[in-house]
């Protein structure tokens, strides 16, 4: 399937040598994320998730099999503007305001600014950064760091979106704020969406599809879908379904 | 904004600690003003040598008419050189870090730029160009490989994360140069030129010591050096070194002004980009174009200025002078009996400076007080113009061995202080820690973390004093004592012997450079053995 604007791995392998030994952090890895789906990526640490995004991105190249962005290569999907990203840690540059941040994308992809100004203030609204759009990095607490690192990724309104563990880093209570948050501007981007994280309960509240990675190799293990319709609310974290698929993962993750 | 109330806690007692700490360095250098004084008016040293500073002042006020065209002579060619040498430094920096290969392939003209004493260039410089230019070249050189190391090294520091941000969306080498490196590069950029104000303005100096022009502080101090007034050296002297404090100061003040923004909010996780693969024969071919290279610019730049054969000696043209005429054999005496008197000098000198050096910076980590009361000193030595000041020591210590021995010491004592003991202060409390709480001594403690990881500063701090080492040596020599290579340079000089002036030079760059290679084949043996990275 090679859908307009899906994500295509084809198997993908990729290994590193560091001080001699050599790790196999992917091995014959396939997915498919057609158009518009949210697919989320959970596993052990070391098994392979930031790797299989940053090929994904074009940061990195797979030493065998493809990697399709929109039919694109991930080179030409990013220079094209077509994704957006945020990373576990915010990486925003802290010399530059949080605006400038958010901004970032448009500079690199050589995009006017100006034709994104009221963008820009919808973005700041919808991740609770209104007035602090002057403010520094370092005047910013690590939840606000990372809000605004997510409307840095979607300041492109990008078709393919990619999250790395966007809310590792948070309280539990803000974590579950930002699930409830990112699913309403999801909903209203409609982009495909591939999200790296390490909590079950936000890859089901927040996926269609859960795919659960095994490490050494990095492989996958198991895709489960989630059938919960949309908007999600979060009662849903108390729904009896909700938690045997909590269960079902759990133990994917274990091995069985 | 409730989030910064702690921050600002926190920058006040912060700031009161700064004033505490202020407080106790300006009660120390009042101390030590008071105490000159004292010694200067009952003439302690040799005879008066040492004045008292308010002499220094009244002779100040006498001579002031005097002053403003050397200071305005001394600012234009340091000035001149401090914008050339960092332009190009900087531009070259940003070349290497985005083509590791160019760096490679400079590495000879790099080391060979860092390590030149500027005083055995300094004729040759004045023989083949004119007016100012030897001084902007010297001063340029002075800051040249201080800025270039810190442009590369700030680049290559920056953050990998805010490179991978850049990197995906599709922004390659330029973009990421623009957006990511050379702003991130900004406080390293700042600090290598905080240390190159003060080198420009010594390097302007030591080619006014080399002749070519009635004006400049160089020329004002030689000049004066005949007449045994010391209050007048000693003025001279003192506006050298506050010229070049206030350079460092300036660039010290937009550092700390801009670096409050660009600090890293968080630590770093991903490791640094790993190193291109090795090949045996491609190192082979960089090392000998990297050698080859120097030789090279020396050749082309003689033959771009048409200077004659007679006064500007190329690579083969030295060649014949020292191995093919009949009075090669009188010269290559010469040089060999210069080297004999010098290369033993600049040893001692340099082994004492950095023992004690080395020795201040352990008791510091037993004692802070010491680095308290000291370091503020050590630190205001770093901007001064130290080997421009081998005068007033030729006042009080005479013209004998001791006097170069004095010199070659306090040239590599201080920076090699410096860089120890803030190598040291970086020794991680937790890791000193440990052994204490296995109860070991204070001496077990130092055997077991602070020499082990002092290493690399120990290493960092050599490579530093080897050049500062022989250019001390050879200014002594030139001035004071009438003996080695510093003084068969300045003798050349009278008897237009070019082919000496240019063998002299020639042959302490060469040392200069084989004493900076040994240590830095050293060091890579002894640190790579323990899993270290050289320190900067
Ligand atoms: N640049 C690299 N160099 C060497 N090893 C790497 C590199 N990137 C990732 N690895 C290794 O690959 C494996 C997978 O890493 P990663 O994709 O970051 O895992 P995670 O699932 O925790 O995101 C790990 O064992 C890691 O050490
Ligand atoms: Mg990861």
């Amino acid at each position: 399937m090679n859908a307009e604007h899906g994500i295509t791995i084809n198997q993908v392998s990729r290994s590193f040598t560091g001080r001699g030994t050599l790790v196999q952090a992917l091995s014959d890895v396939s997915l498919d994320c057609p158009e518009g789906s949210f697919t989320a990526l959970i596993g052990p640490s070391g098994c392979g998730k930031s790797t299989l995004l940053r090929l994904a991105l074009g940061l990195d190249a797979p030493d065998s099999g493809q990697v399709l962005i929109s039919g694109m290569t991930p080179q030409a999907a990013a220079k094209s503007g077509k994704t957006g990203v945020a990373f576990q840690d915010a990486a925003l540059m802290p010399w530059r305001t949080v605006e400038d941040n958010i901004l970032l994308p448009l500079d690199v992809l050589g995009r006017k600014r100006s034709a994104y100004h009221d963008e820009v203030a919808k973005l700041v609204k919808l991740v609770g950064l209104d007035g602090f759009e002057k403010a520094l990095p370092g005047e910013l607490s690590g939840g606000m760091r990372q809000r605004a690192a997510i409307a840095r990724a979607l300041v492109t309104r990008p078709e393919i979106l990619f999250l790395d563990e966007p809310f590792g880093a948070l309280d539990q209570i803000l974590r579950r704020q930002m699930n409830v948050e990112l699913q309403r501007i999801w909903m209203e981007s409609n982009a495909t969406t591939l999200l790296v994280t390490h909590g079950i309960d936000e890859a089901i509240f927040l996926a269609d599809r859960v795919v659960v990675m095994q490490s050494k190799p990095g492989r996958i293990s198991r895709i489960i879908d989630v059938p919960f319709d949309r908007p999600r609310t979060p009662d849903l974290f108390a729904h009896p379904t909700f938690h045997a698929l909590e269960k079902e993962i759990a133990e994917a993750l274990d091995g069985h | 904004m409730a989030t910064k109330t702690p921050a600002a806690k926190t920058e006040s007692v912060l700031s009161l600690r700064q004033k505490l700490a202020r407080y106790s360095t300006v009660r120390n250098w009042l101390l030590l003003l008071v105490f000159w004084e004292i010694i200067g008016q009952l003439r302690l040293v040799a005879d008066g040598a040492l004045p008292a500073p308010s002499a220094i002042l009244a002779r100040m006020w006498v001579d002031w008419a005097d002053y403003p065209p050397h200071i305005w002579a001394t600012l234009e060619g340091a000035g001149a050189g401090f914008l050339i040498g960092n332009a190009v430094a900087i531009a070259a920096g940003v070349l290497f870090a985005t083509f590791p290969l160019t760096q490679r392939l400079a590495r000879g003209v790099n080391v060979a730029l860092f390590a030149l004493p500027p005083i055995a260039v300094s004729p040759i410089l004045v023989i083949t160009f004119s007016d100012m230019t030897p001084r902007i070249i010297l001063a340029a050189i002075g800051c040249y490989f201080v800025t270039m190391s810190a442009t590369v090294t700030g680049i290559q520091q920056t953050d990998r994360r805010i490179v991978d941000v850049v990197h995906a969306y599709g922004g390659r080498q330029w973009k990421t140069l623009i957006y990511a490196q050379m702003r991130s590069a900004i406080p390293a950029i700042l600090s290598g030129l905080r240390v190159a104000a003060p080198n420009a303005v010594l390097g302007s100096i030591l080619a006014e010591f080399g002749g070519g022009g009635r004006f400049g502080l160089g020329v004002y101090l030689i000049g004066s050096l005949g007449r045994g007034e010391p209050d007048r050296l000693w003025g001279i002297g003192l506006s050298a070194t506050v010229i070049a404090g206030l350079a460092y100061l300036l660039f010290s003040l937009i550092a700390t002004r801009l670096t409050g923004t660009s600090k890293a909010v968080t630590v770093p996780a991903s490791p640094p980009a790993p190193k291109a693969e090795k090949s045996m024969v491609l190192t082979l071919a960089l090392g000998t174009v990297s050698f080859a290279l120097p030789f090279l610019l020396w050749w082309l730049m003689l033959a771009i200025m048409g200077t004659p054969a007679m006064i500007a000696k190329t690579p083969v043209g030295l060649f014949d002078y020292l191995f093919m005429m009949p009075s090669s054999l009188v010269s290559l005496g010469k040089l060999a009996t210069a080297l004999g008197q010098t290369l033993p000098m600049t040893m001692v000198g340099m082994a004492v400076g950095l023992s004690f050096a080395f020795a201040l910076a352990l008791c510091s980590v037993l004692y802070t007080a010491i680095i308290r009361g000291f370091m503020p000193v050590a630190l205001v030595t770093q901007t001064m113009p130290l080997v421009a000041l081998t005068p007033l020591l030729v006042l009080i210590l005479g013209r004998g061995p001791s006097l170069i021995l004095w010199i070659t010491v306090s040239v590599t004592f201080f920076p090699a202080f410096v860089t120890m003991a803030q190598g040291l202060s970086m020794v991680s409390r937790a890791a000193i820690e440990v052994p204490k709480a296995y109860g070991a001594g204070p001496f077990r403690q130092l055997w077991l973390v602070s020499i082990p990881a002092s290493l690399p500063y120990l290493f960092a701090a050599t490579r530093l004093a080897v050049p500062r080492a022989l250019l001390g040596v050879m200014i002594a020599e030139w001035l004071a004592t009438g003996k080695g290579l510093g003084n068969l340079l300045n003798q050349s000089r009278g008897y237009l012997d070019y082919g000496m002036i240019w063998s002299v030079s020639v042959v302490s760059v060469l040392i200069s450079v084989l004493f900076y290679q040994i240590v830095v084949a050293i060091e890579q043996r002894v640190l790579s053995k323990r899993g270290m990275a050289p320190a900067q």
